[in-house]
């Protein structure tokens, strides 16, 4: 208790300093005074009795010391005067404090920023409760397309009966809707899920209710939650919309509740529904079949079963399923079900990249820190004398070394504060750029841990910063004094290790540039794949016609019509050379993708069946795409129902299928289990024509077998338009979407871009990331330049005696800067050599993000080398000159 | 070798208090005056030893203290024994007690001899 109240009392005594000395004066006065009364009483003069009684009191300020002492926390005041002449002390060299601040904050700036996103996107616990117990499960297969095929509702109840380490496994099965808003028609991405989803993803609502049991199978009404995000921005997070009626695909749906925010996985969501929305997913056809895969599965582990317990088990289910329905996993293509945590599999697409960043970041705080303590040990070098005179006035060793700690934590704080400046405005940058990798992109922020981080980060700058300065050995000062030394240390050991910093940082400079290099490299070369387009004067727009998601036959023929009548007046419009219909819109995948036969051939037992995407095309398309015919014929405007069936192949089919025979004449029809789903027929159809292939799958990825078929033949399970112009397409976009708007006033009209600027959208990932390893490359390279030029300088400032006379026995200016130079060659060298083994490790890493070079590129190694190299002789120059200017009269004198 | 002698550690805490007890409210310089007298002068207390021991007392919460004026109409500050001081003190003056006992026995020649 009495440790309690003194502790108040000591704090209380550190802020009434003043008050309590000036009382304690008058106390130690009075005391004195009656004192010097009681000697006068016994007879001594007035100023011998004082005389007495200051001698006995021992000296007032002894006693003052030594209540000061017991009063407030002498340690604490000492600090407060520590930092106080911290402060002054940077202030006094503003040069070498604003060079420090920089470097550490743009070091601390770039960690504190890209450590929230990685920890925002990949190690920050699931807002889902338990989400560590959350499983994801993807079923795959080789070949294109096959990276996730999904799951059929027959797989999943297999897995449903066979797993018993799982508590649950709901379904999620990705579609698109047409919500019709008043004012605005628009496609939402929804996500159609089981009554137990919410509750085995362990996530609640922010308002109203989620589905549950009663919301599954068919004869029930329709419902709908809402995504958060979606809820924000649609409805602007207006409660009262929970118990309304929205019209969805041409029925009522009740909006029953909002969801909290959380990350969805494989795709984002506007917002679920159950099954029944879709009479599609209620039909037999959906629920047994087995090779009809719609489905995503979501699985939460009981309490004490681990992952790999789970994982066993799926399989085990997985290989009883292969073997009693082997029809429907085709051995050739290995059909194989991979266990992934949730977190993982959310965090997949964004880990390499940002674990990148994270490097490079890192990257920058090791140079921005070898620069710090470079630019610390010169200016210790020039502050021996001013520790020494400290030493010598009665500071200790651990004193000296306070004081340094306290600078240089003032140092590194003032530099994280500048760094969180930039780590505050770099992050909003990086959520747009997370948002292409990661659902969990709206997760990022700057919160407690990352500034946590950036704390620690900043003590642990600021120690090994008072470290690395050498302190003179305790007791060893006062021989230093009485020698009259003005340097207690010798600079040897400082100049090695600047060395090896400055080695470092040419490494790691290196390491950086070539990563940057590499990836600028990926982009010029996504830049220069051939789309396999003739011109990127086309402008395409997807127009997607109500009801058509259903499949309708009879309304297929109007929007037969409406789509030929925008057609007709699209074609109208000045400018436009060529104006052609088409199911999928050109450099896009298609959602269908089948497998085909050929007339006449037998599948080779143990190769996997060819699979084509299917697409749609009028007659027009491809010369409106610009997509040249390499055989045969394109469609005609006879190619109608009814007429005969013909299609027309793309190379890679025709190779496939083919190899070097002609195609034309030739007849081949769509096949295997999953055609009785598709309002496809497998009737044969005979190949009139072949077309060059295009990048429909992307530009980084090998073109894709694909079959074209008459658009007015087929029923349209989507649409769109292609426009191509004789130059400056963009101009007619805003045309084109009032003609679309005016005939079709309520379909969604999506992605209106021209070829260039759907290039452009699809490169800037790569053209980001580059852009971001390049401006941290240019960093690491100006701050290694810097640091190269700096010790360099003070090598020369060093050895100004030793060059003065050197010259004055004769070497003249031109062997003095050779001398320099050779210094400053070596420690280039030497780092070019580590930091080209560096940059060849380093670039076998992100082998994933790189596209048409290698990781041992020679022209990305052989230009970094050659730019630092060049930047690396240059700042050698400077010194150097110095150093051949040195007047050896002058150096000798003083 | 001078017959002053150092103040022992802690003892000096309880000397002050008891001096408190008999005289208080009192000045600093009545308690070094009545300690240096008690001791017989073979005490002496200069100020910086005196002055710190109040202020730990006082922080404890043993004593307080107010400003009156002095016999010489000077300010000064007049310290008092607090409840917690009192029972302090007698609980001090206990051990103390006990511990002079022992010492004293221990120390004394039959002692020695056994």
């Amino acid at each position: 208790m009495s440790l309690i109240r003194t502790v108040i009392a000591r704090a209380k005594g550190l802020f009434t300093k003043d008050l309590r000395d000036a009382e304690l004066r008058e106390e130690l006065e009075t005391h004195i005074a009656l004192e010097a009364a009681e000697y006068v009483r016994r007879g001594l003069s007035p100023a011998d009795a004082r005389r007495k009684a200051m001698l006995a009191s021992g000296g007032l300020t002894q006693a003052t010391e030594a209540v000061r002492d017991v009063r407030g926390w002498p340690w604490l005041e000492s600090i407060a005067s520590d930092v106080n002449y911290a402060l002054r002390a940077l202030r006094r060299t503003p040069a070498f404090t604003i060079a420090a601040v920089l470097t550490l904050a743009l070091g601390i700036g770039a960690n504190t920023a890209i450590f929230s996103v990685v920890r925002g996107v990949l190690l920050k616990p699931l807002p889902h409760r338990d989400g560590d117990r959350l499983l994801y499960l993807r079923q795959s297969t080789d070949g294109p397309g096959g990276a996730n095929v999904s799951f059929s509702v027959p797989e999943v109840r297999d897995f449903r009966n066979g797993v018993s380490s799982l508590a649950g496994m709901a379904e999620y099965s990705p579609f698109t809707l047409t919500l019709q808003a008043e004012e605005n028609t628009m496609r939402i991405d929804v996500g159609l899920v089981t009554g137990n989803f919410f509750d085995v993803m362990g996530l609640s609502p922010a308002i109203g209710r989620l589905t549950n049991a009663s919301d599954d199978g068919p004869g029930v009404p329709p419902v709908m939650v809402l995504a958060h995000e979606f809820w924000l921005k649609q409805y602007a997070g207006d409660s009262s919309i929970v118990g309304k009626q929205v019209r969805i695909d041409g029925q009522s749906v009740t909006v029953i509740g909002v969801l909290q925010q959380a990350p969805f996985f494989p795709d984002r969501v506007d917002a679920l529904c159950n099954m029944v929305i879709s009479p599609h997913h209620v039909s037999a056809m959906m629920v047994e079949g087995r090779s009809h895969r719609m489905t995503e599965i979501v699985a939460r582990l009981k309490p004490n079963a681990t992952v790999s317990q789970a994982s066993v088990e799926v399989a085990a289910a997985y290989s009883r399923m292969q073997n009693e329905y082997a029809d429907v996993y085709n051995a050739a293509s290995h059909y194989r079900v991979a266990v992934i945590p949730f977190r993982k599999a959310l965090g997949e697409r964004a880990e390499l990249t940002l674990w990148l960043l994270m490097g490079a970041a890192a990257f920058v705080l090791i140079i921005s820190i070898a620069n710090v303590v470079s630019l610390t040990l010169m200016r210790g070098v020039r502050r021996e004398q001013e520790l020494v005179v400290r030493a010598a006035l009665g500071a200790g060793v651990s004193r000296l070394r306070r004081l340094l700690l306290v600078e240089n934590l003032a140092l590194a704080s003032i530099g994280a504060a500048f760094g969180l400046l930039i780590a505050f405005g770099g992050v909003k940058m990086l959520i747009s750029f997370a948002e292409r990798y990661s659902p969990r992109a709206s997760e990022i922020r700057i919160d407690l841990t990352a500034l946590g981080f950036t704390l620690v980060l900043s003590v642990a700058v600021a120690m090994l910063l008072s470290y690395v300065a050498s302190l003179p050995r305790e007791g060893s000062l006062a021989t230093l004094i009485s020698a009259g030394a003005r340097r207690a240390s010798g600079s040897a050991r400082t100049q090695r290790l600047q060395r090896v910093l400055v080695v470092a940082q040419i490494a790691v400079s290196v390491v950086l540039l070539s990563g940057a290099g590499l990836l600028t490299r990926t982009m010029i070369q996504l830049y220069e794949v051939d789309t396999g387009l003739e011109t990127e004067e086309v402008l395409t727009m997807s127009v997607q016609l109500f009801n058509q998601s259903r499949m309708d036959p009879a309304a297929d023929v109007a929007n037969k019509q409406l789509y030929s009548q925008m057609r007709t007046e699209i074609a109208r419009l000045p400018g436009v050379k060529k104006v052609g219909l088409g199911g999928v819109m050109p450099l896009r995948s298609s959602s269908v993708r089948l497998e085909v036969k050929a007339e006449g051939q037998m599948p080779a037992p143990g190769v996997a069946v060819p699979k084509a995407e299917m697409r749609t095309a009028d007659e027009q398309y491809f010369r409106a795409a610009g997509i040249p015919l390499k055989r045969g014929r394109e469609f005609a405007t006879t190619d109608v129902p009814g007429g005969a069936r013909v299609v027309i192949i793309n190379q890679a089919l025709a190779e496939q299928l083919f190899h070097n025979e002609d195609p034309i004449g030739k007849r081949i029809a769509w096949t295997g289990a999953v055609l009785p789903f598709t309002p496809l027929s497998g009737d044969w159809r005979t190949v009139v024509g072949v077309v060059q292939n295009t990048q429909d799958g992307g530009l980084d990825t090998k073109p894709q077998s694909a079959m074209f078929m008459p658009f007015a033949q087929e029923l349209a399970m989507g649409g769109g338009v292609v426009i191509r112009a004789d130059s400056n397409v963009a101009r007619l976009a805003a045309a084109s979407t009032r003609i679309v708007r005016r005939i079709a006033p309520t379909a969604p009209i999506e992605n209106v871009m021209t070829i260039s600027q759907y290039k452009d959208t699809s490169i800037s990932p790569q053209r980001l990331n580059a852009a971001l390893i390049s401006s941290f490359g240019i960093v690491a390279l100006v701050m290694s330049v810097v640091g190269i030029a700096g010790v360099l300088a003070f090598s020369v400032g060093a050895r100004t005696n030793e060059i003065g006379i050197r010259m004055s026995l004769g070497a003249d200016g031109g062997r003095v800067q050779r001398m320099i130079l050779r210094e400053g060659g070596v420690l280039l060298s030497v780092g070019l050599a580590i930091g080209v083994v560096g940059a060849y490790l380093g670039a076998r890493l992100i082998q994933g993000l790189l596209f048409g070079v290698t990781p041992d590129d020679p022209i990305t190694l052989v230009g970094v080398i050659a730019t630092m190299a060049v930047m690396g002789i240059g700042a050698c120059w400077i010194p150097a000159l110095r150093a051949s200017r040195i007047d050896p009269a002058i150096t000798m004198r003083s | 070798m001078s017959d002053k002698l150092e103040v022992q550690q802690g003892t000096l805490a309880l000397m002050i208090l008891k001096t408190i007890e008999g005289l208080g409210p009192i000045h600093g310089y009545g308690v070094a005056r009545r300690i240096e007298e008690t001791s017989q002068h073979r005490l002496v207390l200069n100020h910086g030893t005196l002055y710190p021991a109040l202020v730990k007392l006082e922080q404890a919460g043993f004593i307080e203290a107010d400003w009156r004026p002095s016999e010489n109409n000077r300010r000064a500050k007049f310290y008092s024994l607090t409840e917690s001081g009192r029972a302090r003190l007698a609980r001090e003056a206990l051990d103390w007690q006990k511990t002079a006992d022992l010492m004293a026995a221990f120390l004394s020649p039959r002692t020695e001899t056994t």
